[in-house]
């Protein structure tokens, strides 16, 4: 027999019992519409942490400054460790020339200034690599020279969103605006960057839009920590090609090792583990939310097994009737088990819309990003259509297997 | 020969105890013939009924349909026999609720692989054939029981069978109605349709040229033509269920 037909002769069933269809279908929808969120979480995540790549560079290898409690500060202060420094960089620099890039980054905890308006912006100091290895760049005026890092000179380079702040529509590249207590001369603007600030992401995201870059050994000159001279609480290391990478951090974690006396007190991050490490964060939720799927499935599997032989019996004399008039006992299954994976593949789909509402929700909520993708939908579809047929199969089963003469007598 | 029964017996096993539902009978039907089979309550008529339709296996003895074997063929090619050779019609109607009485008549062609189209046609034309041309989409509930049983037969006529088997047909049936069906099956059967007709009612049997009487799982006797017309008395010896 068609497929068509049972597909006719199921719609015909279900919606005889209307009500009975719909709640023996809430076990899938809500199994269902948990797998759809938990997989467009994991996807939001990822996703996420794509665009933290590619923020990073793929090229990048970023060694940050890790802050040191209780017996790991003690441990770093006996071993003589004074953290991430300026130095390191251009040790790194000095000893693997096949790095392209190493941008040192420091952050001064200072005011910025335009007159009496203040701004909440970030100062950076860093070198003329930056904007290289960021891949971002100024859209008005110059970035950092090198001569200004060499000669340390008092410039900066302005954020889009700090350059609203305090000059509006205004130019503001010649102009001086002071930090801290000391004035800079404004030589650009940085382009304005779109930045998610992800809840799920492993690095911290800061407003680059806020950013205010200094030379580097300005930073470390004029506003010296007296506990940490030199510090810088970031390295990035740009290679050649993606394959260096790797290779590449062995070496920076070797000589880091060295120089700070093989304590701890910094991190190295590339790119691609970033990704897993998103996933690990992912793992519980992941678990969670797969125990709430895989058992409301079954409980819902189960009540629809339930429901399906109760319909046996109940149509006990229909399929008497039916394999009188030359049903076989294939037919007999077919039409069965085709009336289960309908029923669940319904649930299936409404769990599958009741999911990216919830999604959506989250996203809102939680502000968790979530992505509704392809696959999840497939798959999700997939797995109710196989509840259906795991279910369906003993039900169906009982009713082929009906002797159609006993069917018939059935009051 | 289209029926050619030879030592049919059938055995219910039901734990400990055996039913012996039939006992060895041997019966042919010819093509074309209209034959009636009267017997007490559980003397074995629907059984054997059922083994003649090819809906139930025997326990012993032979049997073949239009030439075929019946005894050694699988459930499909039994299902495909049922489908292409047989035609029911039950005491209780047997239509399927939940579809409409069009419906209820392709039912035996969706088991053919006829396409949509054609089967609908057909099945509104059968009904047509038997009066209810005009009521293709109603529910079997929506319908009386004189015109449930013309959908039945319809659904039983529609496959174009060799032979009708008619378990009681007029059994729910007032006396009117009961006429009307009778009339079509003796209409059917002037065209050239096999019926097997049972029944509990002389006055029905009368229509058949041949009439068959059961008891305990076994055929009595039989009789043709005229004698049917005499047996107003010998049937009080029956016991009536
Ligand atoms: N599935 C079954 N299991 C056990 N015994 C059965 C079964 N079907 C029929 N029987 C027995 O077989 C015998 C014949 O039954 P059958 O239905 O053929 O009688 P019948 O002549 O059609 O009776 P009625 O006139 O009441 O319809 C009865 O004794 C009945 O109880
Ligand atoms: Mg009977």
């Amino acid at each position: 027999m068609q497929f068509s037909e049972n597909l006719r002769i199921g719609i015909k069933s279900i919606l005889v019992h209307k009500l009975r269809s719909f709640l023996t279908t809430l076990g899938v929808i809500f199994g269902v519409a948990a797998v759809i969120s938990m997989l467009s979480i994991g996807e939001g995540a990822k996703r996420e942490a794509v665009e933290q790549i590619k923020l990073l560079g793929t090229n990048n290898i970023r060694v940050n400054q890790l802050k040191l409690t209780g017996e790991q500060a003690e441990e770093a202060e006996q071993k003589n460790s004074r953290g991430l420094t300026y130095r390191d960089g251009q040790l790194i620099r000095e000893n693997l020339p096949s790095v392209k890039g190493v941008t040192p980054v420091r952050f001064v905890e200072t005011e910025i200034m335009l007159g009496n308006k203040e701004s909440n912006g970030r100062v950076v100091g860093t070198d003329e690599t930056y904007q290289w290895v960021t891949n971002f760049h100024p859209s008005e005026g110059r970035f950092i020279g090198a001569l200004d890092v060499a000669e340390a000179k008092r410039v900066c380079v302005i954020g889009s969103e700090i350059r609203s702040e305090l000059f509006g529509y205004r130019n503001p590249v010649g102009r001086r605006i002071r930090i801290g207590d000391t004035w800079f001369v404004v030589i650009g603007v940085m382009e304005a960057k779109t930045v998610k600030e992800g809840k799920a992401s492993v690095i911290k995201l800061r407003n680059i839009n806020k950013d205010v870059y200094i030379p580097i050994t300005t930073a470390l000159k004029r506003y010296t920590d007296e506990d940490r001279p030199n510090a810088v609480e970031e390295i990035a290391i740009q290679v050649e090609k993606e394959d260096q990478v790797v290779p590449t951090s062995e070496v920076v974690k070797r000589l880091l090792n060295r120089t700070h006396n093989g304590v701890n007190d910094y991190e190295i991050i590339i790119p691609a583990e970033l990704l897993a490490q998103s996933q690990k964060t992912q793992r519980v939720f992941n678990i969670v939310m797969g125990s709430i799927a895989a058992i409301s499935l079954l409980v819902g599997g189960i009540g629809i097994m339930n429901i399906m032989l109760a319909s046996v019996t109940e149509r006990t004399k229909e399929i008497g009737t039916r394999r009188a008039l030359g049903a076989t006992e294939r037919d007999i299954l077919g039409q069965f088990l085709n009336e289960t994976i309908m029923i669940s593949v319904t649930g299936g789909t409404i769990g599958i819309i009741l999911g990216v509402v919830m999604a959506k929700a989250i996203n809102l909520f939680a502000g968790w990003e979530t992505v509704i993708s392809l696959f999840s939908v497939v798959i999700s579809f997939g797995i109710s259509a196989l509840v259906g047929i795991v279910f369906g199969i003993y039900p169906a089963r009982q009713a082929a297997k009906m002797d159609p003469i006993a069917a018939l007598r059935f009051e | 020969m289209l029926v050619e029964v030879k030592e049919l017996r059938r055995e219910y096993v039901m734990g400990e105890t055996v039913v012996k539902a039939l006992r060895g009978v041997s019966l042919n039907v010819e093509k074309g013939e209209f034959l009636a089979i009267m017997g007490p309550s559980g003397s074995g008529k629907s059984t054997l009924m059922h083994l003649l339709g090819c809906l139930d296996r025997p326990s012993g003895g032979t049997y073949s349909l239009d030439g075929t074997p019946v005894e050694k063929l699988d459930d499909v090619e039994l299902s495909r026999l049922r489908n292409r050779k047989v035609g029911f019609v039950f005491q209780a109607f047997n239509l399927i609720m939940q579809l409409t009485v069009v419906e209820n008549v392709e039912v035996p062609l969706i088991y053919m692989g006829i396409e949509r189209a054609q089967r609908r046609e057909l099945c509104l034309e059968m009904l047509k054939a038997v009066g209810l041309g005009h009521r293709p989409n109603h529910r079997p509930n929506e319908l009386s029981g004189g015109e449930n049983q013309r959908v039945a037969i319809a659904r039983a006529l529609v496959t174009k069978p060799q032979i009708i088997f008619a378990d009681e047909p007029t059994g729910n049936l007032d006396t009117k109605t009961g006429h009307e069906i009778m009339e079509i099956l003796q209409g059917l059967n002037a065209k050239g349709t096999t019926v097997v007709l049972v029944t509990h009612e002389m006055n029905k049997a009368k229509w058949a040229r041949r009439l068959i009487h059961m008891q305990d799982g076994k055929i009595l006797r039989q009789l043709v033509g005229k004698e049917i017309q005499q047996l107003k008395d010998l049937f009080q010896e029956m016991p009536e269920a």
